[in-house]
């Protein structure tokens, strides 16, 4: 709180109101509080006039801080002094605590007001000149929150070679682990991007089936049972598979849930099952064993009519899990695909299993 | 993995630090963690620009040593903008080449470290000479924007700069001693360079002219030890111009807005000769193109170097803005120095402070064969209305000193302040200077004639 120190009737000086962010409000003479570029553009801006329309200070400046800025101002405002007179108040100005000098350098920047500003970062800079660790956090209290291996006191053996290249050798070593276990993923996606199969050839085969999502799993024994019921429908699937056969990659196909779809998004995902049992088909995976039913797939046309509404309703079901979230859909897919899985897993010649959903409904869900 | 990579961080880090804090740690291990309550921590929590203002205002050692403080301190340094590396950022040891691997770890892996733009790279060290990390950080730093590149390394061997140098698009500030430039032929200016500083550097002539000109926005010119340079200088917002070394020619022949010179020259025997060959007037075509002109600096041999020359049937160019003079080394035995300075002050019209140091030898001038010089032919009848100091050093009392001296006591109605300090090589004949000086009518009744005696 400043009162102006003697009113001078005849000198007629104009009083700024200054609100802090605890909402006291106090007067300051103008000229004092220009000498703050901030409060300088509040005033221009057309407050702090009056009492019911201060300025509002930034939160940073508090009442005890506001003070010290303002007799800082009000010395230094005044044109006719010597550098020799600024320097001395500066000297005796910035003695203070350590916390109230932080707390000063916070607000004289919230103030942008600059020359405040570098003689309390100068102050502060002093401070931690030439100071051991220790000292400087016991002057402005820094908790010591480095863990000894982060500290890293420097070793009784100054050659630091041998240390980085253990380093460098444990990292490369690691990455080598991650790449492999990358590339095991990354076999399935990169078949993905191989799929130049045409949308006609796609489409035909939706449409001629009502596929079923499916899921691959890895316990070959339930895929082969499954695949051996459903191989009647997938007859025309067979004709897609050859057209096809580029979808050859390596397979160390690892879980995944796929849908065979019409729209992209779905393809992504059916596409690495499909691909992975294009892939199975000429593999010699044992996993899927998928290569004697293949053989003997049956290129019937017919497609069984129950089988078909259990599809149906598979697929509805399954499309409307797919509009949330995909991972947990996983889990739960994979769970349920235990009772499911015969009616879902449909394994042809190419193991396009498509149990396709009519594809208007799915995309609807897509879209 | 994560871990791995921390570890590997932090050693890199730490290896940078490992030679600051050495002798910080030694013995001092700290086993009590200081528990401050939450909030307590002062500083920590200030904005990131306050903490690089105070972190700039550390020697850069100590900046980067606070990154041991605390994990929010680890890296707060790492984005400091303004970097002066120096000898001091390691350990003193007098091992030169230790010192020098030390300084260049540190430099490397601080650049290594370091995240963000860089605005000013100083790097002044005398352990340091010519070394291929040297290129590599101007490399590293060529694609960083840099706006002030300041370059002072060992004496040995020069540096060579390499081409990635004019590649500093953004340059503003240019300082660099001791080494070789050679630009590239595709080279075309720092577009917004400054100032420039070269000092001992190793470059041709006309290397250095097209230098100058090709840098439009340059506001600032030092050049240092040179040798036997002739120059023609171009450049349309120079400022401030310093010139120092072996000059055989100087020509300002576009700096409209020059505002201060400095210029000394050092003389060799065949720069003296060259000079006896000249024709055209060096006064003219170094001041010539200054009308702008504030402040004259003219340090040894310069009234010599202007002195040379005819400038008769010329109209003489007024410094409508001049107001200080310094001039060093004026030989008042030479008649024609002694015209430089009267044709400098005469077309000074607001000229207020003046200074300048006499060399002559006192023996062998007792006797000026031109005195009458100063009763006929000065023009007495001007008045240098604004000058208000003078200082005249280094005095022997020769005659056309004090002739000089009278003169301008006799034309400065304005004057306050004339202070004569004699040479140290007159020992008696102070007093006759005295006496002469007493004698001489003042044009303002303000004056103050001090007398220095055994200045220190």
């Amino acid at each position: 709180m400043s009162e102006p120190d003697v009113i001078k009737p005849e000198m007629m000086r104009s009083y700024i109101w200054l609100q802090t962010a605890d909402g006291s409000i106090q007067q300051v003479e103008q000229e004092v509080a220009i000498f703050c570029p901030l409060i300088c553009h509040e005033i221009h801006a057309g407050m702090g006039s009056s009492k019911t329309y201060p300025i509002s200070l930034p939160a940073r400046v508090n009442p005890v801080t506001l003070s010290l800025i303002l007799d800082y101002c009000r010395f230094h405002q005044v044109p006719g002094r010597s550098n020799k007179e600024r320097k001395s108040f500066d000297e005796k100005f910035i003695r203070m605590d350590t916390n109230r000098l932080c707390e000063l350098t916070s607000a004289a920047d919230s103030l942008q007001l600059k020359p405040l500003v570098d003689l309390t970062s100068r102050a502060l800079a002093r401070m931690i000149e030439g100071k051991t660790p220790e000292e400087i956090r016991e002057t402005f209290h820094i908790p010591d929150d480095l863990t000894e291996e982060e500290k890293l006191e420097p070793l009784k053996n100054i050659t630091d070679d041998p240390r980085i290249r253990l380093l460098n050798r444990l990292y490369a070593r690691k990455r080598k682990e991650l790449k492999e276990k990358e590339k095991l993923k990354n076999v399935e996606v990169e078949a993905e991007h191989v799929d130049d199969r045409s949308v006609d050839e796609l489409l035909s085969f939706i449409n001629g089936e009502n596929g079923d999502s499916k899921e691959v799993k890895t316990a070959k024994n339930k895929k082969k049972n499954r695949r051996r019921k459903d191989q009647q429908k997938n007859a025309p699937v067979c004709t897609i598979s050859n057209s096809s056969s580029s979808l050859n990659n390596s397979t160390k196909a690892s879980n995944g849930i796929s849908l065979v779809g019409h729209d992209d998004r779905v393809k992504d995902h059916c596409l690495p099952n499909i691909n992975e049992l294009l892939k199975l088909q000429d593999s010699e995976d044992d996993r899927f064993g998928l290569e004697d039913e293949f053989d003997d797939c049956d290129i019937g046309d017919g497609i069984d009519p129950e089988i078909k509404e259990q599809i149906d309703r598979e697929v509805e079901d399954f499309a409307r899990r797919l509009n949330s979230d995909w991972p947990e859909r996983v889990q739960e897919l994979l769970s349920l695909g235990q009772e499911r899985r015969p009616s879902l897993y449909t394994v042809n010649g190419n193991g396009c299993s498509a149990r396709r959903p009519s594809s208007t409904g799915l995309e609807k869900h897509e879209k | 993995m994560e871990n791995i990579r921390i570890q590997w961080h932090t050693c890199l880090m730490a290896e940078a630090i490992q030679l600051i804090v050495y002798t910080s740690f030694e013995g001092k291990r700290d086993t009590m963690h200081m528990e401050f309550p939450f909030g307590e921590d002062y500083i920590s929590n200030l904005p990131q620009s306050i903490i690089e203002t105070i972190l700039t205002k550390l020697p850069l050692r100590d900046a980067v040593r606070t990154s041991i403080l605390s994990s929010k301190w680890r890296y707060k340094w790492a984005t400091l903008t303004q970097l002066e590396f120096d000898d001091k950022c390691v350990y003193g040891t007098h091992d030169r080449t230790l010192a020098e691997s030390n300084l260049v770890k540190f430099v490397s892996r601080f650049l290594f470290l370091h995240d963000g733009p860089i605005h000013r790279f100083a790097l002044s060290t005398a352990y340091l000479q010519s070394s291929p990390d040297v290129d590599q950080w101007l490399l590293f730093l060529s694609r960083k924007d840099v706006k002030e590149l300041i370059l002072e390394l060992g004496e040995g061997e020069w540096f060579r700069a390499p081409s990635c140098l004019f590649s500093f698009r953004k340059l503003v500030r240019l300082d660099l001693v001791r080494c070789e430039l050679d630009p590239p032929s595709s080279f075309k200016g720092f577009p917004f360079l400054k100032h420039l500083n070269l000092q001992q550097v190793l470059i041709a002539p006309d290397v250095v002219e097209s230098l100058i000109s090709s840098c439009p926005l340059l506001e600032s010119l030092t050049l240092s030890y040179f040798d036997s340079l002739e120059l023609n200088i171009r450049a349309p917002n120079l400022k401030y111009l310093i010139l120092e070394g072996e000059f055989k020619d100087i020509c300002l022949e576009n700096t409209p807005m020059l505002v201060a010179i400095s210029v000394a020259m050092y003389m060799t025997d065949d720069i003296a000769e060259h000079f006896g060959q000249i024709s055209s007037c060096n006064f003219d075509k170094f001041l010539g193109g200054a009308p702008a002109l504030q402040r004259l600096i003219g340090h040894i041999y310069f009234t010599k170097y202007m002195s040379i020359g005819n400038t008769l049937g010329k109209t003489q160019m007024t410094y409508q803005h001049l107001k200080f003079i310094e001039l060093y080394q004026v030989s008042f035995e030479d008649m024609k120095e002694i015209m430089v300075v009267l044709r400098l002050i005469l077309n000074a019209p607001n000229l207020q402070e003046l200074q300048i140091s006499g060399s002559s030898n006192s023996s062998s001038a007792m006797e000026a064969p031109d005195f009458d010089f100063w009763e006929k032919e000065c023009p007495c009848d001007c008045t240098l209305e604004q000058l208000k100091t003078v200082k005249m050093t280094d005095m022997s009392g020769v005659p056309h000193e004090m002739g000089f001296i009278e003169f301008l006591l006799g034309c400065s109605p304005a004057l306050e302040t004339m202070s004569i300090t004699p040479s140290v090589y007159v020992t008696d004949g102070r007093l006759n200077l005295l006496i002469e000086l007493l004698r001489f009518r003042r044009a303002s009744a303000e004056a103050e004639i001090i007398f220095v005696q055994d200045q220190v």
